[in-house]
């Protein structure tokens, strides 16, 4: 161990761990890239500006609960609050950013309440040691509560130039979807955020080995609510104004978009560059069955067998070995 | 003695779980440059001793001590702190993570608040080096195999530079190869001054390697010695207050010339083409190293994985079973190693394990007569003295006992041929005991046993003929007359060419 410094050049170990990562998720990059491309066909639109704007920004929301979903997962948890968290998000920037604390104060109020609300359900879950799909399930009706006192029917404004700084025709959109995954990397390099894995996988070990398990996890539920209402902001600002229930189709759709992207329930199982691909396969297969005409039934039948498929291939691939 | 102080010791610690105390009174200390083996049955309070030196549980009575000096509050993080490292029987790996992030993990270099990835590979590199694991350290723990995940989970204690080391049952998954580096690796540890607990069932290990010996027996210290002027014979007495002399059963050859099992070509799993005549009234050994495929043989025989073969006779009727239910129909029975996963289903009460196997004979709609089961597993708890309250959930057993339940599940279908998984590991010398006095009477009684196992003793001492199997072929088989530990192990290893013919 003396020769540190010579050693030095062993020392190439992030990156051939990050590719080693991507084996599981490559069949799925592959069919990811085949939707990008028959989509760009049906509608070359997708290359223009204004195209690859709008594209980003329908995909956006579902690819932060899609984290939100995945890295509950990671620690072997699982959130139904999640649709109710946006929703709750969307009001609070609906009503506070056109008000006195203006649009930084609506802001901080949208990331604070998603931290703490996220911290909160994240001690209950740990601490108290009771099932996060219980504890979640209970959060919906409450979030989702709070969320129509505030605002019992759609209304409130976000200020126009916000609106159309991220939803109009700019890539704002995707320039904040690249930081917030460069900030995940971050994390996941922190000892805290690899720790993750760990304490969804194997618990017991984890803490055994000096990991802070019961730290991990609530930092992943207080991360998981502040997307969460990120996401909801970001609702509320395309659609310039807030409802009490835009969030609602946002749960089933994480879980969706977790699982498509290879996400396992029992935690520590998959990758959020995953679960990103996941959402934006969903993404993609909504937009595209909307624009062929599909009635809004067969979308959802259509939805679900495939992803049935995507997660049985896998499945099968392992039986034939 | 040496006049310095221990660098962990235990004085006069207690510990219950739900008002039954599995530690009494016991006092352990470990010395620098020395290895201390801590020796008893299975539910003596070896594991829960551990769990109090490293912190993972707080004793009801009594005193941690680290360097002479009492430790109020032990956790986890206190003890790695202290330079207080263990390795566990049940490893504390992560199959997503990679060797090196695993090693590290709970300790890793940080750089600006970062994980210090090149740092991480130097030290990780050479905690590997130090067990002989060469694998590329990106590669997912996930990909190893049982053997070599053991070894990365000693690297990673290793990798935090111990000045106490404490081993679990490091070597029961471990091949004779990675022993042997294991072995030479605590001897120099020893020699750097550290001091290092270790448990096992393998006595030879325990001769070999230790200078000091701590006996637990029912939550009591029966012995703290020297291992000087001690024989294994006379470790076995410690830990049970009886001769070792009948620890196999003395018996006499009951096979018949007729074959239970018979397959030609036969492949399933990593086994490929194996010729195998399993005869009625014979104990058939299966050895080897770990992980060359036995368990395979097993499982497809069993119809448990898909098997391809190009003639097979079992009991009479020609092929091999092609599922489960159809194997227990043509008088085969399984009992895998795994007994907290695939043997038995811990939360639910003794009684439900024993009658599983029943259930899946009865008509599906029929009531249960709760009598007759009843009765039932109170005959089979006699037969095979599984002893208390048979209402427990089977996770309240010892190891042992859980063992037995297993093994008693199938016992009212009378199996004709029953495949034993390595059924002795983790279990204490008494219950080998029994269960080797079974298996010689399931014998005699004109049934078939094979018993996989990774004791090689066992094989010599129970075995009409043993199948040594390496890289997925059965390389030898070795009749009763040529039996020797040395035989099996250097045919498993590949020191042998000679080829015996089955």
């Amino acid at each position: 161990m003396s020769t540190v410094g010579s050693s030095r050049q062993t020392g190439a170990l992030y990156w051939p761990v990050q590719l080693r990562r991507n084996v599981g998720v490559r069949g799925l990059f592959a069919v990811v890239m085949a939707f990008v491309v028959a989509y760009g066909v049906l509608f070359p639109g997708l290359l223009t500006g204004s195209g690859f704007a709008k594209f980003t920004q329908s995909w956006f929301p579902l690819a932060l609960v899609a984290m939100a979903q995945a890295i509950l997962m990671l620690t072997g948890g699982i959130s139904l609050a999640i649709g109710a968290m946006v929703s709750l998000g969307a009001v609070i920037a609906a009503t506070i950013m056109t008000g006195p604390l203006g649009v930084a104060g609506g802001a901080a109020a949208v990331a604070l309440t998603g931290l703490g609300i996220g911290a909160a359900t994240g001690l209950i879950v740990v601490k108290l040691r009771l099932p996060a799909i219980v504890v979640t399930l209970a959060g919906s009706f409450i979030i989702g509560g709070a969320a129509l006192l505030i605002l019992p029917r759609p209304g409130g404004a976000i200020p126009e130039w916000l609106s159309d700084l991220l939803a109009g025709n700019t890539p704002a959109a995707f320039v904040l979807l690249v930081l917030i995954v460069l900030l995940w990397k971050l994390y996941l390099a922190t000892p805290l955020g690899l720790s993750l894995y760990a304490a969804g996988e194997n618990p017991v070990g984890a803490y055994r080995s000096g990991v802070p398990v019961d730290g991990a996890r609530i930092a992943a539920y207080a991360i998981s609510g502040l997307l969460c209402t990120g996401a909801g902001l970001f609702v509320a600002a395309q659609t310039g104004s807030g409802d009490p229930v835009i969030g609602t189709a946002f749960t089933l759709n994480s879980i969706a978009a977790a699982v498509l992207g290879g996400i396992g329930f029992l935690g520590g199982q998959g990758t959020m560059r995953g679960a990103l691909a996941g959402s934006l396969l969903l993404s993609l297969m909504i937009s595209v069955m909307f624009f062929l005409g599909f009635t809004p039934v067969a979308q959802y039948v259509a939805q679900g067998l495939i992803i049935i498929g995507a997660v049985a291939i896998p499945q099968f691939r392992k039986v034939q070995q | 003695m040496v006049a310095t102080a221990p660098l962990l010791a235990a004085r006069g610690v207690s510990k219950s779980f739900f008002g039954n105390p599995v530690l009494r009174d016991v006092s352990i200390a470990l010395q620098p440059g020395r290895v201390h083996a801590l020796l008893g049955e299975n539910g003596a309070g070896k594991s829960t001793l551990i769990n109090l030196l490293s912190g993972a549980l707080r004793p009801d009575g009594g005193a941690i001590e680290v360097g002479g000096r009492p430790v109020s509050r032990m956790t986890p993080a206190y003890a790695q702190q202290a330079g207080i490292a263990v390795v566990q029987q049940e490893l504390s790996l992560t199959a997503s993570l990679s060797i090196a992030e695993n090693i590290g993990l709970g300790a890793y270099p940080r750089r600006f608040g970062l994980l210090d990835y090149p740092e991480l590979a130097v030290r990780a590199r050479a905690a590997c080096d130090l067990v002989g694991l060469h694998e590329p350290l990106s590669i997912p723990v996930g990909h190893l195999s049982l053997g070599r995940r053991q070894m990365v989970e000693i690297a990673k204690a290793l990798y935090r530079r111990p000045r106490v080391l404490i081993l679990d049952e490091p070597t029961s998954s471990l091949s004779a190869t990675e022993t042997k580096v294991l072995t030479k690796l605590l001897e120099r540890l020893r020699g750097e001054g550290i001091a290092i607990l270790y448990i096992s069932h393998r006595l030879n290990e325990v001769m070999a390697l230790c200078q000091h010996v701590t006996v637990l027996k029912d939550g009591t210290c029966t012995a703290d010695r020297t291992l000087e002027g001690t024989d294994a014979s006379g470790l076995v007495r410690l830990m049970v207050g009886r001769d070792p002399g009948d620890l196999f059963p003395h018996w006499q050859p009951s096979a018949s010339a007729a074959s239970a099992i018979s397959v030609r070509n036969f492949s399933a799993g990593l086994m490929r083409d194996v010729d195998l005549d399993i005869r009625t009234g014979e104990v058939l050994g299966i050895g080897g190293l770990v992980g060359q495929g036995q368990e395979d043989l097993l499982l497809g025989l069993y119809g448990a994985i898909p098997a391809r073969t190009a003639s097979a006779t079992v009991n009479g009727a020609s092929g091999l079973p092609a599922g489960v239910p159809k194997a227990n129909a043509l008088g085969l029975a399984y009992v895998p190693a795994d007994r907290k996963r695939e043997g038995l289903h811990l939360i639910h009460s003794i009684i439900t394990n024993l009658m599983l196997p029943a259930f899946a004979r009865l008509p599906a709609l029929k009531l249960r007569s709760r009598r007759a089961e009843r009765e039932t597993a109170r005959g089979l708890a006699v037969q095979l003295a599984i002893k208390g309250d048979l209402g427990r959930p089977a996770q309240a057993l010892s190891g042992g006992n859980q063992q037995k339940v297993a093994l008693a599940k199938w016992m009212p279908h009378d199996p004709l041929v029953l495949l034993l998984n390595d059924p002795t590991r983790g279990v204490d010398v008494e219950t080998k005991r029994e269960i080797y006095m079974m298996l010689r009477n399931f014998a005699a009684a004109g049934k078939a046993v094979v018993l996989l196992s990774s004791d090689t003793p066992e094989l010599v001492h129970l075995c009409d003929r043993v199948a040594v199997v390496r890289e997925g072929h059965v390389v030898a088989m070795l009749e009763c007359g040529a039996l020797s530990e040395e035989a099996i192990v250097s045919v498993a290893m590949g020191a042998e060419q000679r080829r015996v013919a089955s």
